[in-house]
Formats: C-alpha cells, sequence, structure tokens
C-alpha cells in the first residue's frame, strides 16, 4: 500500500482520466442540466490539476500545506477574524471541525450511513481526556498526550458497540438511532455523578513543554501549538484515510454506498464493512474531541448538543460528501464563517440552513463532488482486470492494449 | 447432478408468509425456469437462494453443503451469484468498476481477465460503453451490465430475476439467446420470467409458483402443453 496521496500513479493515465471524465459527462444523459454544469464546473478543476505532473502536483501540495502552517502566523487581513476572535484559536477551531468532518465523512461520505449523533464520539473524546487529566476528576491521572490513543480506542470500542445493534436499520431508520445517541451521551453526562454535568472538568491537560518564561507551550490562549497539532494530525489522519479509499475496502464502502444487497451479493460482507466505518469514523471523532478538551481546557456537558452533530453533518455535506479534501474544507468553512462575520455569527443555523438548500439545488454533490476520486478508483480498477495483458500471448494477436485485446482475441478466434 | 435444493423452505415477512413449504432441486448444467403472478414469491424465491432474505423453515443445500445459515456474501464465494431483480447496479459506477464489483468476492485472480472476455462477447455493447456511469446507461444495458456482474463471480448458478423486465421484443430474444449461451458454457441457471412463453421454451425443466406454493412442474415443453397454464400464464385459451 503506498502512502502517496493523489488521484492516479502516471502522467499519461492521469491525462486518461480527465479525458474519461469528459467524455463520462458528456455522456451522461438523463442527468439534469444543472448537474450537468455542476459536473462540468468540477470537470475543468480536476482537468487542470490532472493535466499537471506528479511532481507538480506534490509541489502543489506541499505549497499549500506549507501555507496553511503558517496561516495564523501571516494572520492576513480581510482573512483575519480579529478583532472578534482571536485568529490563531480560529485557526485551531477550523482544524478541529476539518477532523470532524474528515471522521464524520467515512461514514457519511464513503459507507453512506446517516450518522446524526457523531457528535456523541466527540463528547466521548473529549471527556476521556477530561477524565484521565483534569484534577477535577477522581480517576487515575496520566499525561495529556497519552488520552489521545485511549480516546480513540475508546470511542471507537462504542463506535462498534453502538454499531452492531443499529447498523442492521437502513436509511432513515438508523439517522433516528444515531440522533438518539447523540442525546444519550449528553444525558449520561448530565445524570451520572462522576461525570460531574454543568460543573465538568477544569484544567484538562496539555502536552509537555514550557517556555522560556515557564508558561506552558500549549496553554489555552495561545492557539498555534495547537493549531500545528492538529493540522499535522489532519494531514496523517487524511492520508491513512485516504490510502483505505482506495483499497479493497474504500471500494466496499462505495458500493454499500450505491446499492446495499447488491453490494451483499456481490460478496462484500456489508454488516462488517459498514461496522468498520462506524468505528474508523468514531475514533477519528474521539481523537477531535480530546484536541478540543486540551485545547478548552475545560469540559461540561453543554458542548455536545443535537445542533453541534447537525453542524457536523452540514461540514461534509457543505464540502461534498464523499470527498475528503472537500470535508476539510467544508469542516473549516462551516467553523470559520461564523467566527469571522461575528455581526452573523448568531444566525449561523439559519445561514448554513440557506446555504445548505442551495448547494442542493445547484451543486448536489457539494463544494468538491466525490466523483473524481471513485474515478481515480475506475482506473485501477481496469489496470487490475487488464493486467494479465503483461502475461505472454499467442503469437498473432496485436499489441494486447484494453481496447485492442478483445477484438484481436475474436480476429484469432475466427 | 443436483445442484441446489430448497427443502421445505417458508419465507415470512413479518407476519406475512410469502413462501410456503418450497421445495424443488436444479440440477447442474440446467436452466430452470421459475413462472408466476406478480407477488407470486418468485423475488423473494431468489432473494432466499441468494441469501438476502432468512427462511423461517426448511433448508437450502448447495452442491451438497449445507447453505441455509450461510451470509449472503459468502454464497456467492461457493458459487450463487444473482442479477437481482430491478437490475441493482451501481448508478455512480462505471460500467468496468461495476463488472470489477463482480469480482469482489473471488479467490483466483487469474480467472478475472478470462470471465471479462466471456463477459464483453456476451454484451460486446458493455466493451463499448466500458467508461459510461452505469446510472446512465439505457434499461436494456444495464440489464446486460447486471448480468454481466453476476457473471464475473464466476458463478457455478446463476440466479436471474426477471431479466427482460422492460425490454424489447428484440432485446428479449437476445437475452433468451444469451441465457442459453451461458448455460453452454456450463453455468447452470435458475430464471425467473413473466415471459412465460420463452422461458418455457428456453428452459429444460420449470416450476409455477402461485401465492407462495409450487403448483406446477415439468420440462418446459410440458408446462407449454398444460392446458391450466396455457390459460394463466401464456395468453391463450
Ligand atoms: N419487504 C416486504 N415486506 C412485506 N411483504 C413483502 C415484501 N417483499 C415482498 N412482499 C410480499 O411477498 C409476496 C411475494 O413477493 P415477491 O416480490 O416475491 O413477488 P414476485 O413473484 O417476485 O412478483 P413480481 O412478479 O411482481 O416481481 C408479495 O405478496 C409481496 O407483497
Ligand atoms: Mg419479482
Amino acid at each position: 500500500m503506498s502512502m502517496t496521496d493523489g488521484p492516479t500513479p502516471l502522467r499519461t493515465a492521469a491525462a486518461e482520466q480527465a479525458a474519461e471524465e469528459r467524455e463520462a459527462s458528456s455522456k451522461a444523459a438523463g442527468k439534469s442540466d444543472l448537474g450537468q454544469r455542476g459536473r462540468r464546473k468540477s470537470g475543468s478543476f480536476s482537468d487542470r490539476w490532472h493535466a499537471l505532473s506528479r511532481q507538480q502536483q506534490w509541489a502543489f501540495l506541499v505549497v499549500v500545506v506549507i501555507l496553511a502552517y503558517l496561516l495564523p502566523l501571516f494572520n492576513p487581513p480581510i482573512i483575519t477574524t480579529e478583532p472578534g476572535n482571536n485568529f490563531a484559536l480560529a485557526c485551531f477551531d477550523m482544524a478541529r471541525f476539518a477532523l470532524i468532518a474528515v471522521g464524520l465523512n467515512v461514514v457519511v461520505g464513503y459507507a453512506g450511513l446517516l450518522d446524526l449523533g457523531y457528535v456523541a464520539f466527540f463528547a466521548v473524546g473529549s471527556y476521556c481526556a477530561a477524565m484521565l487529566t483534569s484534577p477535577d476528576s477522581p480517576f487515575l491521572h496520566i499525561p495529556y498526550l497519552w488520552t489521545i490513543p485511549i480516546a480513540m480506542a475508546v470511542t471507537m470500542f462504542f463506535g462498534v458497540v453502538l454499531g452492531v445493534p443499529t447498523l442492521r436499520l437502513r436509511g432513515d431508520y438508523l439517522a433516528i438511532v444515531t440522533l438518539g445517541f447523540g442525546e444519550i451521551v449528553r444525558i449520561l453526562a448530565t445524570i451520572i455523578p462522576a461525570m460531574k454535568g454543568q460543573v465538568g472538568f477544569q484544567n484538562v491537560g496539555h502536552p509537555p513543554g514550557t517556555e522560556a518564561g515557564g508558561t506552558p507551550i500549549f496553554s489555552n490562549s495561545n492557539g498555534v501549538p495547537w493549531y500545528w497539532l492538529t493540522l499535522t494530525i489532519i494531514i496523517i489522519v487524511t492520508l491513512l484515510v485516504g490510502n483505505l479509499e482506495r483499497s479493497r475496502v474504500g471500494r466496499a464502502w462505495i458500493a454499500i454506498r450505491e446499492d446495499e444487497d447488491a453490494a451483499e451479493i456481490m460478496g462484500v460482507p456489508t454488516f462488517k464493512y459498514k461496522v468498520w466505518a462506524f468505528a474508523i469514523g468514531a475514533a477519528i471523532g474521539g481523537l477531535s474531541g480530546a484536541l478540543f478538551a486540551g485545547q478548552v481546557g475545560f469540559v461540561n456537558n453543554q458542548k455536545f448538543d443535537v445542533t453541534t452533530s447537525i453542524l457536523f453533518l452540514a461540514a461534509v455535506v457543505l464540502g461534498g460528501a464523499g470527498n475528503k479534501v472537500g470535508a476539510i474544507l467544508g469542516g473549516a468553512l462551516v467553523s470559520y464563517i461564523p467566527l469571522r462575520f461575528t455581526a452573523i455569527a448568531e444566525y449561523k443555523y439559519l445561514i448554513f440552513g440557506i446555504a445548505l438548500v442551495l448547494i442542493m439545488i445547484f451543486r448536489s454533490q457539494g463544494l468538491l463532488p466525490a466523483r473524481q476520486r471513485l474515478l481515480a478508483y475506475g482506473r485501477t480498477a481496469l489496470n487490475k482486470i487488464t493486467s494479465r495483458d503483461a502475461e505472454p500471448k499467442d503469437t498473432g494477436i496485436p499489441p494486447a492494449g484494453p481496447e485492442g485485446r478483445v477484438a484481436g482475441q475474436r480476429g484469432a478466434e475466427a | 447432478m443436483t445442484l441446489l435444493e430448497l427443502k421445505g423452505v417458508s419465507v415470512h415477512y413479518g407476519r406475512i408468509q410469502a413462501l410456503r413449504d418450497i421445495s424443488f432441486t436444479v440440477d447442474e448444467g440446467e436452466v430452470v425456469a421459475l413462472i408466476g403472478a406478480n407477488g407470486a414469491g418468485k423475488t423473494t424465491t431468489m432473494r432466499t437462494i441468494s441469501g438476502l432474505l432468512n427462511c423461517s423453515e426448511g433448508s437450502i443445500t448447495f452442491g451438497g453443503q449445507d447453505i441455509t445459515k450461510m451470509k449472503a456474501h459468502i454464497r456467492v464465494v461457493h458459487g450463487i451469484s444473482q442479477a437481482p431483480e430491478g437490475r441493482g447496479i451501481f448508478p455512480g459506477m462505471t460500467v468496468m468498476e461495476n463488472l470489477d464489483m463482480g469480482t469482489f468476492g473471488r479467490k483466483d485472480r487469474t480467472g478475472v481477465g478470462r470471465d471479462l472476455d466471456r463477459v464483453f462477447d456476451l454484451f460486446p455493447r458493455l466493451k463499448e460503453r466500458e467508461k459510461q456511469y452505469g446510472g446512465t446507461m439505457s434499461g436494456g444495458e444495464q440489464q446486460m451490465l447486471a448480468i454481466g456482474r453476476a457473471l464475473m463471480s464466476n458463478p457455478k448458478l446463476l440466479l436471474l430475476d426477471e431479466p427482460s423486465m422492460g425490454l424489447a421484443p428484440q432485446f428479449i430474444r437476445q437475452i433468451f439467446r444469451i441465457i442459453k449461451e451461458i448455460n453452454n458454457q456450463g453455468t447452470t441457471v435458475l430464471v425467473v420470467e413473466q415471459n412465460a412463453n420463452q422461458a418455457l421454451a428456453g428452459a429444460h425443466r420449470a416450476f409455477v409458483l402461485e401465492t407462495g406454493e409450487i403448483t406446477h412442474s415439468g420440462t418446459g415443453k410440458q408446462l407449454l402443453e398444460d392446458p391450466s397454464i396455457k390459460e394463466a400464464y401464456l395468453g391463450v385459451g
């Protein structure tokens, strides 16, 4: 499994794929006019992207990543959220949302499981970090960084425990049950004494290290190190998720999303893969919860309501369900807009509601549609299926390309 | 040799009983047709054999092995492959991706290329359209894709649920010719059909299903000549 992240391994393949996409979109008869337009717009972007060589693509990505790291230091005018909100903290918040969206995208975007209670996993991750580090907690205390893998493991476990009974349900039923779970976690936090309800946990831990003056590097008021940490985690998680997406697992998820029964009779153990999607999504949610708890330093039952769940989902749908880059963009936007435009922050649900309606009407696939990824997989599918061309063949058959092969064989048989 | 055997199979949807005590066999190398009115339970039978539905009573054996409790995705590996009713292709995947999904469960990657050639030989149209999205293909093309995809797992038993549904008459004849060809290549076929005439003419044996029970059985020819069947299913009387 390669760790490289990119749609195609070869320049020629990339060009072919771009051509393929043009062709496919021109053939996409029966699509509505609007759909056509949406597809074409994204086509032009991906055309340009695929016209670049592999090196150019990487160079572009490296520049983007460097700029992303430098973002809170530049504090660029117009883009900045100040004076209303500290920009570095805003950057952290955007990164946190982006990470959540990447996780939820695995569940909603890849496997097509409508999870309306994703905040539950975020909450479990937050409580894990808080209860294992805060002096208010009666439990054993461990260094903060250890709580990150623990939070992931615990939420993953929760994901499986919630997934096994619920993932036999489909569509609307699953959505309603997950909605219920989102609430249950919050209510448990209220009624279980050890979880301290609204009082919550103060002074949640943070990664080690102090500045010259003795103040901790990862303080609540300094967003930059937290942002860098989260951004690094996003990059790692995105690479891992990208590899999953291009693997057998990713194909199974896409098949489940498209038609679950058909996937099952093609030999996809659908239940197992759905539980996996749920568990992986949960772990990423727990991870971002632990980061959030560390940065804010305070966890109580007030931050994990249903509307937050919906906001997470909005981020994924806005960015383009099924596309991890879209999810990052959607997550960052959903966090950024109310922080930047504080005057309208009060109306953020109204605004996102309208934005979602507009997106659904004019660009139902989200800002960055997922199809691009699927095509990348189509290329590997084709290569894999036709890979036996490399084997020696009888003489008299024309050179074996995917095109010439069948025709050639028929010619030979005749 | 018996490939598939259903013994006293009953299937319920909640409290509604869709199949009552169904028993029949399919021998290796046969084409067997299942005909019956709307709602008779044909699709239910197919989904029970492919494993998407559980029987509430009875047993299913395949190749001598009891598969009653076996999950659908394992049954594919054992050689049961279904082209579902209403086609059930993956609309957002291209033709090639759909065909590739058909190989998901198979262990022998070496035969994949051969089966792809076989599918493209049977359906040259799929070859022409290999990069088109499944969802944008015409109804008949989708039907070809569904059959082709089912063949990509190199099944011993191919289940076809109304392959002629919604097709033009010339397409229907073509589909039956293709079923024959698939059968000649060594695949056993169990086919559900509304087109009783064609199905009975093309099948070695056939069963008639009425409200969840098998009421007639025999060779295709026998049923074609049976007066009660003529009246009910063949539109002559
Ligand atoms: N999911 C379901 N829930 C409840 N009842 C169902 C369900 N699916 C099918 N049935 C019922 O079971 C009976 C058999 O249905 P089935 O789909 O097997 O019929 P069929 O013979 O395939 O009909 P057709 O020729 O119209 O496809 C019908 O009475 C139908 O209403
Ligand atoms: Mg039916």
